[in-house]
């Protein structure tokens, strides 16, 4: 019986699958585990299986365990963060020393708070190159050892209070939270009602990191992307309240290439209310509903939307509060949008 | 299909004259089909769908082009037809989606030649599906058993040509010789409540079961499209939902929702923005079915039991979209109407634009037969 077994032979044989060839090359390369013969002894173009078994023969030549192969796929999911789905939360009340807590510290006083809530879990902590830090959780209990088939992904960027995580049970949430709270100087940790596939359009819906725009007192227009002239006098006519229109849009939405969110739900429990309908009026319940938003991306469908006038300018705080809170999901109900809950919604 | 030959001297000839109406519908049909030669021996014809509304409406003095949209009226009787129908075949019929066709009327179509049909039918595909193959392997083909079987129970008038059902159950290529036959394909074609006008108009030949409902490969329903086009010259057409029919649908379901709860009513929308933007809403039970009776017209009768068989005028259904419509516009400042509905379902079925339906629940099968056929003779083109 060789050092991989039947758990570390299944990891591999899922990533090769995941991983398209082309790729395969280098993240093998920056896994570092296989020496350059091992590495041109390679031939991508074969096929998948045939892979897996060179692969695995090489790793059991390695003496490979699933802990190595464990590593591969961090590799992979770093290099690819946008598959799958990613859930935001954010840590609140900051302690004092909250923002000088540096990668080392983080580091150790996350492995010890979470190895010390449970028995046997298997944590991998890497730095990547643009601030963030990747943490790979496999979860075990009392009686079994890690399950590395079904890791959780944990990204926290130092010095900000955000936290992706993918896939969480509602089992380990709890303890992930407290090792989280703990090892940051925190004093809690919410639920921050934003998710999507692609991690890195969230992080930059949050951080803001797209070109926003602000309201100007001298509203020069922005020039409009895509001039479809269909008829002179109505293109003059319109001009005026276009440009307004597109304006508006971008001061609620930003400006160029958004952050791609695929959607956003509302969880409506406000009371009917409309004059000529009175029965509804006057009604005390309110009238429940869940709207979805979806879309390749969100965000510049909303904003196509109020430039082109399906939707009506001023944007409803609503529709700007995706963008401008970070958040993909709300409650609303009538004294306001409701405050998120500490569960975590369901997405459908 | 039909060759287009005016100038009859049938006595059905004034209809064309009557045709001639100032009126632009889109929907018209072309002025020179309305006679229409078979290519058989038979000097048969048949008269549209519409030109035969049109024709009756104008006797009696309304505008025809009312006459070519759906009914604006509906009745909302609920039917148990548990025991009436066969449990297999409403079983079948029930909990499945199924993609719609409309078909023209099939030309000397016998309910009692089912057995034959079934045979012609698995003889037909098994020849197309031979097609190609230079050596003929033995048992290495796929066998096909096709069953034609009428569903009785499933209607209302006499008027209407009783539902044919079609399954099609086959062995996969190398199942032993014990492995039962799956069903791998099923469709029926139906007419509920059609228009008695339109139907008594048709001549004698002609079965109109103008509804066509399929589930499975695609490469088998094209196959008995054409085993069917070919028998029966008729014409097979693909059967959008459009927009109405839809809000009917969601009116319909949600009026049920006291006898039969709806669990919630959900509606899918599409809007025209780049890229296109999907909008589900999905009320509560309570909530929707509370809207939809704030907008119902007074009602003139007093008694309980006619409660149950009110029906639905369009003006109801209008409203009811418009109080969904005007909630969300409160909250998001945009207003639906701007896009196309795309989707209605509940508990009670399904239906989406593209022509697909389901019904879950067999007490409602009737009423969403009724306004699929109506949809159904609409779309055909003659």
């Amino acid at each position: 019986m060789g050092s991989m077994d039947n758990t570390a032979k299944r990891l591999l044989q899922r990533l090769v699958r995941r991983i398209p060839s082309q790729m395969l090359k280098t993240t093998l390369d920056k896994w570092s585990r296989l020496t350059a013969a091992q590495r041109q002894s390679m031939d991508y173009a074969e096929s998948k299986w045939a892979l897996t078994e060179k692969l695995l023969a090489i790793c059991e030549e390695n003496e490979l365990t699933v802990k190595h192969i464990a590593e591969l796929e961090m590799i992979h999911v770093i290099e690819n963060p946008n598959l799958g789905m990613w859930y935001v939360f954010q840590l609140m009340d900051p302690q004092d020393d909250a923002h000088s807590v540096e990668l080392t510290q983080f580091k150790e006083q996350f492995k010890s708070h979470l190895s010390e809530l449970i028995r046997h879990v298997s944590i991998k902590i890497k730095k990547h190159t643009d601030e963030a830090v990747w943490i790979r959780i496999a979860w075990g209990d009392t009686f079994s050892r890690p399950n590395h088939l079904k890791p959780t992904y944990v990204v926290h960027y130092l010095q900000t209070p955000y936290v992706f995580l993918t896939s969480p049970t509602s089992k380990q949430k709890p303890l992930l939270s407290q090792a989280l709270v703990l090892s940051t100087r925190y004093q809690a940790i919410k639920d921050a009602n934003l998710s999507g596939r692609k991690l890195t359009a969230i992080r930059d819906l949050l951080m803001k990191q797209y070109l926003q725009v602000f309201p100007t007192k001298f509203p020069s227009p922005l020039a409009e992307r895509n001039c479809v002239v269909s008829n002179l006098h109505i293109e003059k006519e319109q001009a005026g309240s276009a440009a307004n229109r597109h304006q508006m849009a971008c001061e609620a939405f930003g400006d160029g290439i958004l952050p791609q969110l695929q959607s956003a739900v509302y969880k409506l429990e406000t009371k009917f209310r409309d004059h000529t309908n009175k029965t509804m009026t006057e009604r005390d319940e309110p009238f429940k509903c869940v709207v979805k938003f979806a879309s390749t991306n969100l965000l510049e469908s909303l904003r196509h939307s109020a430039s082109s006038g399906v939707t009506s300018t001023p944007v409803t705080p609503l529709l700007s509060s995706v963008p401008l809170k970070g958040k993909n999901y709300f409650v609303i109900t009538d004294n306001g949008p409701g405050p998120s809950s500490q569960m975590k919604p369901s997405q459908k | 299909m039909f060759k287009f030959i005016s100038g009859f001297s049938f006595s059905l000839c004034r209809y064309a004259r009557d045709m001639e109406r100032p009126q632009n519908s889109v929907a018209r049909t072309p002025t020179d089909s309305i006679m229409a030669q078979r290519r058989s021996k038979n000097k048969s014809y048949r008269q549209s769908y519409r030109s035969c509304l049109g024709a009756a409406s104008r006797l009696s003095h309304t505008p025809g082009w009312t006459a070519r949209r759906l009914n604006t009226s509906r009745r909302t009787k609920s039917h148990n037809i548990t025991e009436k129908v066969n449990p297999e075949d409403l079983a079948l019929l029930v909990k499945t989606e199924w993609q719609l066709s409309y078909v023209t009327p099939l030309y000397q179509f016998r309910h009692t030649q089912l057995r034959s049909y079934s045979r012609q039918l698995s003889a037909f595909i098994t020849a197309e599906k031979q097609q190609g193959l230079a050596v003929e392997v033995e048992g290495a083909q796929t066998s096909f058993r096709v069953s034609f079987s009428a569903v009785q129970g499933l209607g209302e008038t006499d008027d209407d040509a009783e539902t044919v059902l079609l399954q099609i159950h086959s062995k996969p290529v190398f199942a032993g010789k014990d492995e039962a036959q799956k069903l791998v394909w099923s469709g029926w074609l139906t007419c509920i409540n059609g228009n008695p006008e339109y139907l008594h108009l048709l001549p004698k030949d002609f079965t109109c079961l103008p509804l066509f409902g399929s589930r499975g490969a695609e490469n088998l329903t094209s196959l008995v499209k054409s085993w069917f086009q070919q028998t029966f010259d008729c014409c097979f057409g693909p059967l959008e939902i459009n927009q109405t029919c839809l809000q009917w649908l969601a009116a319909l379901w949600t009026n049920c929702h006291i006898e039969s709860s709806i669990q919630h009513l959900k509606m899918i929308w599409t809007l025209p923005v780049e890229p296109p933007l999907q909008i589900t809403y999905t009320v509560n039970s309570q909530d929707v079915w509370e809207l939809w009776n704030s907008v119902r017209n007074p009602s003139l009768e007093s008694r309980e039991e006619e409660e149950a068989a009110r029906s639905i005028d369009i003006e109801e259904v209008t409203r009811f979209m418009q109080g969904l419509k005007s909630h969300f516009y409160r909250h998001f400042r945009l207003d639906l109407s701007a896009g196309r509905l795309s989707q209605v379902s509940s508990a009670l079925g399904s239906a989406k634009f593209s022509g697909r339906i389901k019904m879950s629940n067999s007490r409602y099968v009737l009423t969403t037969l009724t306004l699929l056929t109506e949809c159904a003779l609409l779309k055909m083109p003659i």
